[in-house]
Order: structure tokens, then sequence, then C-alpha cells
């Protein structure tokens, strides 16, 4: 099947959900959400039959790269973690109408859920288009239909004051990232005369290239894209933005959005390193926003209240690993016979599992428990040991400790920084991993050493229900964990 | 043609710092269009006389039109005048001074005016006009993007409708 086919089969399931919501009279919207869930499982198991075309020749190909086996990793990654987005939508429809209707003048008891349903499947349409794009271009395109289906999805809750502050504060931001990012374009077709990254590439590998506007271009690129991905100083909007979105979305944009920036990321600082000339400046840069992102996003998750603020600054603080891979990229280093591209990947691909854990949990214990503060866990090993559970193996993956997914991702950062000798940013992170250890695993006082009736409100302990395929896709998110952090070729070798 | 340029650019900066220094909405609108203007001259000096004249239909006529209509309607009252902050101010000096030295340093080392960019290539096909290239061009070359925006484009239909409706049914 041509690899372009995916695409289209996620489109055409994305207005499919929209029409049945439109047309069809259906009782419990929930079916869309099943309607949706089944289609792109289908799309997932087509993965593995794509069959790359022959020749590239053709308009289409100027945009979407053919032959390219590292995109349909990623493009994996956006439909599973759709997948499991719209699981966790399904379990806080409740919040989703009683923040967007008033049943008091005549709205559905479930007004509004279709769309919040079907809006993050033309989100993964874009996502997976990301992960192929190969030009400006459709770059540009492509992750504009991302982030415009993320302001409407962030600023969802519109009669929550959270949520719509959040959507405000994004949509400027991004604006101004995204202005930044077409100034960058602007420059880089001034010197290059191309919109297509291998011209792009070998017009820069020239060593007349003129190399203070490149570097000038690729600063502008770097601002967008550190803002894309949540690398300092451009992080500012994460914790306010993570805290405000509903749950599910919150999830959507950590996980699929970043490993769709930094599949662009990989794509856009491919031809900067293939010039000698700008190489060893740009490898300097990455090194310093690296750093940066380590030091704010590690010291700013340690005091956190709110769980998921402390999320929203641990990715940050991943994205600083992640940037500590790619300054590690001119080197050619490699571990074993890992390029960098390929530990970010398999980093992003870690990152997936165990994030995506912590958000199934949060949604579930947020329809039971009123707050999201980290005090609210209180005494969840008591009334859930299932979710206390599945949140400790998430936190230990998160923080990095062996036999957890997590911790291959770091052991392979820190060797490509020691391999390069770049001793600064290797201590920078390890400091960074070792106040993980702590801001992670503190969450485990209140889940198994308090219990909620010991504030003296003598509360009944009750159960927190589990939904089933919240239930079995946390069973599979565990299981992939530990599997993964014993044997890390799983991961890989779907990738090489 | 230079000092038609300076005129035109000098147009639309100072219709921009209108934008945000105005503090009623009504002048603020009106000096977005002052903007659009000097930029639709700008293009057209550059030959792309299509996207001029869409600058001014669709920008300054179209979508102006519209917001000046719902300022009118929202009767939003003027934003309070309240004291610059010395922090922003000062951020955002630095910021601007430090971009405009950037931006001069890398003008002076390397001369951008001889980078050779492609030849636009006539079209195949009848017609000779803007309209006529940039339509084909879009329909052949560039059909994939375009079907990308389509996607964007329900995207935040369904979007708009969703937020923004009273209540919904």
């Amino acid at each position: 099947m041509p690899v372009y086919f995916l695409e289209i089969i996620v489109v055409t399931l994305g207005l499919l959900m929209l029409m049945v919501d439109a047309f069809a009279k259906i009782e419990d919207k929930r079916s869309i959400a099943w309607i949706g869930m089944v289609g792109l499982l289908v799309v997932f198991g087509l993965l593995f039959a794509v069959k790359w075309p022959e020749s590239a020749d053709g308009a289409f190909w100027q945009f979407y790269s053919a032959n390219d086996q590292i995109s349909l990793f990623y493009k994996g990654i956006a439909v599973i973690t759709t997948i499991i987005v719209l699981i966790m939508a399904v379990d806080f429809r409740h919040i989703v109408v009683a923040q967007t209707a008033d049943p008091e003048k005549g709205a559905h008891p479930q007004s509004g859920l279709g769309e919040f349903f079907a809006l993050p499947v033309f989100a993964c349409a874009g996502l997976m288009l990301m992960a192929s794009a190969n030009n400006l271009v459709s770059i540009f395109v492509s992750l504009e239909t991302v982030t415009i289906t993320f302001y409407i999805l962030v600023t969802y809750l519109r009669r929550n004051v959270g949520s719509l502050e959040a959507g405000v504060k994004y949509l400027i931001l991004g604006a101004l990232s995204t202005g930044f990012l077409v100034y960058g374009f602007a420059w880089l077709f001034g010197i290059t005369g191309s919109m297509q990254l291998a011209e792009i590439a070998s017009s820069l590998a020239d060593p007349e290239v003129n190399s203070a506007a490149a570097l000038f271009a690729f600063a502008l690129i770097l601002v967008a894209l550190a803002f894309k991905v949540g690398g300092a100083p451009f992080h500012f909007w994460i914790p306010d933005v993570y805290q405000g979105a509903p749950t599910p979305i919150t999830a959507f944009l950590s996980v699929g959005s970043k490993a769709a920036g930094f599949i662009i990321f990989l794509r856009l600082i491919g031809p900067f390193l293939a010039s000698d000339v700008l190489a060893e400046k740009i490898c300097l840069v990455l090194a310093a926003i690296a750093g940066i992102t380590l030091i704010m996003g590690n010291l700013a998750a340690m005091p956190q209240k709110n769980f998921k603020r402390l999320l929203a600054y641990s990715s940050v603080a991943h994205a600083g690993f992640l940037l500590m891979a790619l300054a590690s990229a001119p080197t050619k280093s490699a571990v074993g016979s890992l390029s960098p591209a390929m530990v970010v990947t398999f980093y992003l691909g870690a990152y997936l599992l165990m994030t995506l854990l912590v958000f199934l949990v949060v949604t579930t214990v947020r329809n039971s428990i009123a707050g999201e503060e980290i005090d609210s866990y209180k005494g969840l090993a008591k009334r859930s040991p299932f979710l206390a559970f599945m949140l400790i193996i998430a936190m230990a993956s998160l923080a990095g400790i062996p036999l957890t997914a997590g911790f291959y991702g770091k052991l392979f950062v820190f060797k490509m920084a020691a391999d390069q000798g770049n001793w600064t940013l290797l201590i920078i992170g390890l400091i960074g991993a070792a106040s993980g250890f702590y801001y992670y695993l503190k969450i485990a006082v209140p889940v198994f050493f308090a219990t909620s009736s010991d504030d003296g409100s003598g509360e009944e302990i009750s159960s927190i229900p589990v939904s089933a395929p919240a239930r079995v896709a946390m069973i599979i998110l565990t299981v992939a964990i530990i599997a993964v952090g014993v044997n890390p070729n799983l991961i890989i070798t779907l990738f090489s | 043609m230079t000092f038609f340029f300076f005129i035109f650019a000098a147009l639309t900066l100072m219709g921009g710092i209108g934008v945000v220094v105005n503090r009623n909405p009504v002048s603020s609108a009106f000096s977005m269009i002052i903007s659009f203007l000097g930029l639709a001259a700008l293009f057209i000096q550059l030959d792309a006389y299509l996207v001029g004249i869409l600058q001014i239909l669709v920008y300054a006529g179209a979508i102006m039109v519209l917001f000046l209509f719902i300022i009118m309607l929202l009767d939003i009252p003027k934003a309070e005048k309240k004291r610059f902050p010395v922090f922003t101010l000062g951020a955002s000096i630095v910021v601007v001074v430090s971009f405009a030295t950037l931006m001069i340093t890398v003008i002076t080392r390397s001369d951008i005016g001889s980078a050779k960019l492609p030849p636009i290539e006539p079209v195949k096909g009848t017609g000779s006009s803007d309209v006529h290239q940039i339509g084909e061009l879009l329909f052949s070359t560039y059909w994939f993007p375009i079907q990308v925006v389509a996607v964007l484009l329900l995207v935040s239909t369904v979007g708009v409708v969703v937020l923004s409706k009273r209540e919904l049914k």
C-alpha cells in the first residue's frame, strides 16, 4: 500500500466522525470515539504494510519524503498517541460537557463531544504528515494544521477560565513563534534558492556559503522550534497551557506535539550540520539551549504542587535531554550503531510510553477526585492499588530507574555526550536526572504513606473506577515500559 | 524605484506602530489598513500584481471591514491608559536594539543581493497573466499543500463553530 494512503485514511476517518456526529441520530456520542479508535488501530496495522514508491518523480514527492523508514516510526507515535488520547477523552467526557454547555439553556446532555473526539484525529493526520515532510512548504502547512487544531482543543472548555487563558496564551505565543519560523524560512530560501530540504543541504554544504546569513536563518528557525518542543528560554507557555488545557489534550500536546517538533528539528538541522563551516557553531548554540533547558525544567519542577504543572516542567526537562542528544549530533558519534537521530527517536518512543501512562492515571483519578494537586492523591494506594502501581511505574520510568524504558533513553543520551567530550553538558544532565529522582518520586509519599482521611474530615474511602479501555491501555503501556527497560532493541528494531 | 520602496516601507511600519500605540480600537483597525496598503504597494513594486491586489481586496477590504463591524458591534471601550511598566519597556528596548544590531551585522557581512534565486519560469498553457500563472502553479506543482490547507480550513471552521456558538444543542 502506498505510504500516503495512511494520511488519506486518517483524514477520511476524521470526516466520517464529523459526519456521524452531524447526521446520524445517535444517543451516545461515545460511539464516535469508538469509530476513531478502531479506525486508528487499523491505520496502525497498515503502518507495517507500507510499500515505498520505486521512483520519486512527480509533484507530490517534492513535498513528501519517499523511502524514509524513520518517518514511519513517528507516524506510529502519532497514531498511538491519538488512540490513547481518545480513550482519555471518553473518560473525560463529563468534565467536557460540564464546562462547555449549559443544560439549563436547552443544551444536549452530550453536546460538543463529537467535535472533541473528531479534532484529535485531524491533528493526528497533521502529525503524520509532519513526519514525512521534506520541503519547507509542507513542513509549514502540516505544522499549522496541527497547531491550529491544538489552539481549538486547548480552549475547548469554554466555560472554564483556566482553559480560556491557556488558549489565548498558546494562540498569541504560537503565532509569534510561527512568525519567526516563516522569517527563518524566507532567509533560508534567500540563501539557497530552494524549498527542498535535500537541495538546501547541498547549497549549504558549499564551503563558500554565506555563513552569516545562514546562521541568522538558523537562529530564527531555532527560536520557533525551541518554542514548539519547549526548549528554554522559550518554554514559559508550557506550564500555564498544560495546566489549563483539558487533561487528554495536555497528554496530546506533551507527546504528539513534542515528537513531531523533534522530527522537524532533526530534518531542519540536518542541512546545517552537513556544512563544515556551520556545524561547530550550531552545536555550540544547541548545547547552550540544552543546558539552560535542563536547568530550568528540572529546578522549576521541584517545588510544584499541582500535578499537571509538575508534568509540564517534566516535559521541559525531557526536551532538555533530547536537545542534549541533538547537540552531540555534529561529531557523528554513535552509541553502538545508533546515530544521534536514532537516540532522539528512541528517547521519544520511551517518553511516549511513560507520559501517556501518567496521563491515563491522571485522567482516571480526575473523575473521582476533584483536584489535580499532588495532595489530592493522598491515599491513592488504598483507594486503587492498581492505579497507584501504574503511577509509580510511570514515575520511575520518567525518573530513569533501571529496568524501565526511561533508563535506556537517558543512558544513550549521556553516553553520546560523554563520547563527544561534552563534560559541562553531561554534568548538568546528571544533576537534572538526579533532581528528577526527587520530584518524580515524591508523589509516592502521598500515594502510599497517607490516607485521605488523615486530614480528619473522615470521608469515606471509596475505590476509584477504571474504565475497561483505560485499564487495557495502562497494562499494555506498563508491560511495554518494562519490556523495553529489559531489552531496548524492541524499540530500536522498529526504526532501523 | 528605491525611493518609492522607502516611502511604502515607512508607511507599512508606521501603520504597524499605529496599531500598537493607539488606545482606541477603531484607530488601531484603521492603522492596520494603512499598513496593509503600504504592503500591497511593496508587492506591486515587485511585479506581484495579483498578490498586491489580493492584499487590498481581501485584507484591507474584507477582513478589516469585518474587524470594524465586530469592534462596533461589541462596543469595546477605549483601553484604559495604564502606566507603562518600566521592566516591560526596558526589556522590549533591549530586544529591539539587539535584534536590529544582529540584522545590520548580518546584512553588512553578507551580500544578500547577489544570491541567485531560481528564475520564475512561465507556466505552460494558455494565458500569461499573473492569475493564470499562480493558479496553474497552485493546482499543479503545489496541489498537495493546497489539499492540506483545505483540511486546515475545515478544522478551523469546526473550531470556530464549537467555540463561539451561543449554546450547543
